[in-house]
């Protein structure tokens, strides 16, 4: 087939080059010499005379017959909305019938919560709910409306004022969802052609603002120092002559999924040598970690001027609602027109503003809260560190508890069936709540799944052995059935 | 009477991918552009004028092939990927046919083979390689061939 149409183009043009050539193509019309070539010549002109002098039209569409028509409508099968709901994976939360405080009402049974960030204690702490009564007969409940209209209320302007001044920064922006807070400052900071390295350990929250971004995201080993200098050596060498390039680090000061705190003094030396911006979201580690609970960067003595933006959720440890970003005039005033979270939102509610500055002058007046916080997480560890199947996966210093399987079961379904297993029966026969971790579709991250057990300032030595003593039997009876 | 309003003209073009070719001046800088690729390549290899033709024509050919009639879509997300299935150049002039620029665009390919061929003086194997080069060319640009794809070649998945 090939070779048959390679000889018919080279009879073709040997052809051409004949009949251009030959003597009859050379007649003399008139003096004139009529050869092959200007024969070709005046036959492309015509043509080209031929298309210039063609009116331009629109292609008709052609309108389809009934039978594509009907063909088209049978072979269409319409992208379902939602995935499809496995039963498996159906799971019905138990339901709290009291405030989530270090104790709880569970299907009318007083059980010890581990399952809410009440890191400091302060749900149900009396000058919290003092400050929210006063404000409620001031402002009344909202705002009613995004802070750039009239949404404004001057205990917004005292909480941003207090939070930078806690925190040690110039300025700080109030969110009204503590969830929104980081994937709507990633965002207004980060746009399409600039490049986010982020551990791959991120909670969801984040890994939305990534997305809505738009940015080139690079994910690195979870917490592994060695694998970001790798990842920021490669980026900077790829990226060399680009110009106008923005480069951030996003991590989290106390992963949500695993209970690791970012080494931060390692990540601004490699931030500093290869140029990057740092995003540190510390809404498990705020009134936590350091001394005085200003976070990480007072945990690892480092400067918080060297942390470009700093974000938080307001949900954990001070036991309101909103979340906050802080960090230099310039970062916090250009989230005031480019933040979506901030501009379209209706802002926080009064009393919960009111409740985050009474929090934090409570926090300020009682360093003895972290240290007990410290203890209890370091009792709750020690309780937990001998049971077999079950290892500790989070920091020594993590508020948040975390329990992997130390084998897993081959896949994240059974796995999760397994410690939703665990989680029921610490409910149900010891009294204990536990949360598993959850998984959405949604979610990027490809950490083990685990137990999560939320530690508490509010919880006695007596809640911690509860606690510690359950889970020990509890897997010994579910796991001594499967090992 | 004068005229009492002002008459809204829609834009010609809103295809960002290919608005650029009813700019003023891009035909004399599309001749240019030849016209100085011929140069250098007469410069850079010290060919003669003819072998130079014959390169420059084929380069145009793989040139405005690839972007002209292979490559799908347009690099800009606004489109939200309603041009995805379209060649470029079934973009020109929102796949209006025989317009001027699809016809400057058609003559081009022509005049270069006309030119090439015309200072090799038909001889193989230049000839054969400009004749190939310019009939793939225009036959892709017939309007005739708007959508169509030969033997499902370079067809959407």
């Amino acid at each position: 087939m090939a070779s048959a149409v390679v000889n018919f183009l080279n009879a073709t043009l040997d052809w051409m080059t004949f009949a251009s050539d030959g003597p009859s193509a050379r007649a003399v019309v008139f003096g004139v010499h009529i050869g092959g070539h200007l024969f070709i010549e005046v036959f492309l002109l015509v043509v080209i005379l031929f298309l210039l002098s063609q009116k331009s039209y629109k292609p008709p569409k052609r309108p389809l017959t009934n039978k594509e028509i009907d063909e088209l409508c049978d072979e269409w099968v319409p992208e379902p909305l939602i995935p499809s709901v496995n039963k498996e994976l159906q799971y019905e939360p138990p339901v709290l019938e009291s405030a989530a405080g270090p104790h709880t009402i569970i299907n009318g049974k007083e059980v010890v919560n581990f399952a809410s960030a009440n890191y400091l204690g302060f749900i149900g702490h009396p000058k919290l709910l003092d400050s929210c009564s006063s404000a409620l007969a001031k402002y009344g409940v909202g705002s009613c409306g995004p802070r750039g209209f009239y949404g404004t209320i001057d205990v917004h302007l005292d909480c941003e004022a207090r939070i930078a001044k806690f925190l040690g920064t110039p300025e700080s922006i109030l969110y009204s969802y503590g969830l929104s807070t980081m994937f709507s400052a990633i965002p207004a900071f980060s746009k399409k052609g600039d490049i986010i390295v982020a551990d791959e350990g991120v909670h969801w929250g984040i890994q939305n603002g990534l997305y809505l971004s738009r940015s080139t995201v690079v994910y690195f080993k979870h917490n592994d120092m060695d694998a970001l200098r790798e990842t920021l050596e490669n980026i900077t060498s790829k990226y060399k002559k680009t110009k106008n390039l923005r480069r951030y680090i996003v991590v989290e000061a106390v992963y949500q999924n695993s209970g690791q705190i970012a080494p931060l003094d390692e990540i601004i030396k490699l931030k500093e040598k290869y140029r990057f911006r740092v995003l540190l979201d510390e809404s498990n580690s705020l009134g936590v970690l350091g001394s005085s609970g200003r976070g990480l960067t007072e945990h690892c003595g480092v400067p918080v001027e060297k942390i470009d933006i700093i974000t938080a959720a307001m949900g954990h440890a001070l036991a309101t609602e909103g979340g906050f970003c802080t960090g230099s005039t310039r970062v916090i005033d250009h989230q005031r027109l480019s933040s979506s979270g901030y501009v379209f939102s209706a802002s926080l509610p009064p009393y919960l503003a009111s409740a985050a500055i009474t929090a934090i002058d409570v926090l300020e007046e009682n360093p003895n809260l972290i240290k007990k916080l410290k203890k209890n997480i370091a009792f709750l560890r020690k309780g937990l560190s001998k049971i077999p199947g079950i290892t500790i996966a989070s920091n020594p210093e993590s508020p948040i508890v975390y329990l992997r399987l130390e084998k897993s079961r081959g896949s994240v379904k059974d796995d999760l069936h397994l410690l939703e297993n665990i989680a029921e029966r610490v409910l149900n026969e010891e009294s204990v709540f536990v949360v598993v971790s959850k998984r959405s579709t949604l979610d990027k991250c490809r950490l083990p799944v685990g137990i999560r057990l939320f530690v508490s300032a509010g919880h006695s030595e007596s809640d911690l052995l509860k606690a510690s003593e359950s889970l020990k039997r509890v897997v010994a009876s579910v796991l001594g059935g499967h090992n | 009477m004068a005229k009492l309003y002002v008459k809204a003209v829609p834009p010609a073009d809103l295809n960002r991918n290919t608005d650029w070719f009813t700019y003023p001046g891009v035909w004399t800088s599309y001749i240019l552009i030849l016209f100085f690729s011929w140069i250098l390549v007469l410069s850079v290899f010290g060919c003669s004028p003819g072998i130079a033709w014959t390169i420059v024509n084929l380069a145009h050919f793989a040139v405005t092939y690839d972007f002209f009639h292979w490559k799908k879509g347009t690099p800009f997300a606004e489109d939200q990927g309603i041009y995805n299935r379209l060649t470029w150049w079934e973009q020109v002039d929102n796949g209006k046919q025989l317009t001027r620029n699809r016809k400057f665009l058609t003559v081009v390919p022509l005049v270069l083979y006309l030119i090439a061929s015309h200072t090799t003086d038909y001889q193989n194997p230049m000839f054969l390689f400009n004749t190939v080069a310019v009939i793939v060319l225009v036959v892709a640009k017939f309007p005739h061939m708007h959508k169509v794809r030969i033997f499902r070649i370079n067809a959407d998945k």
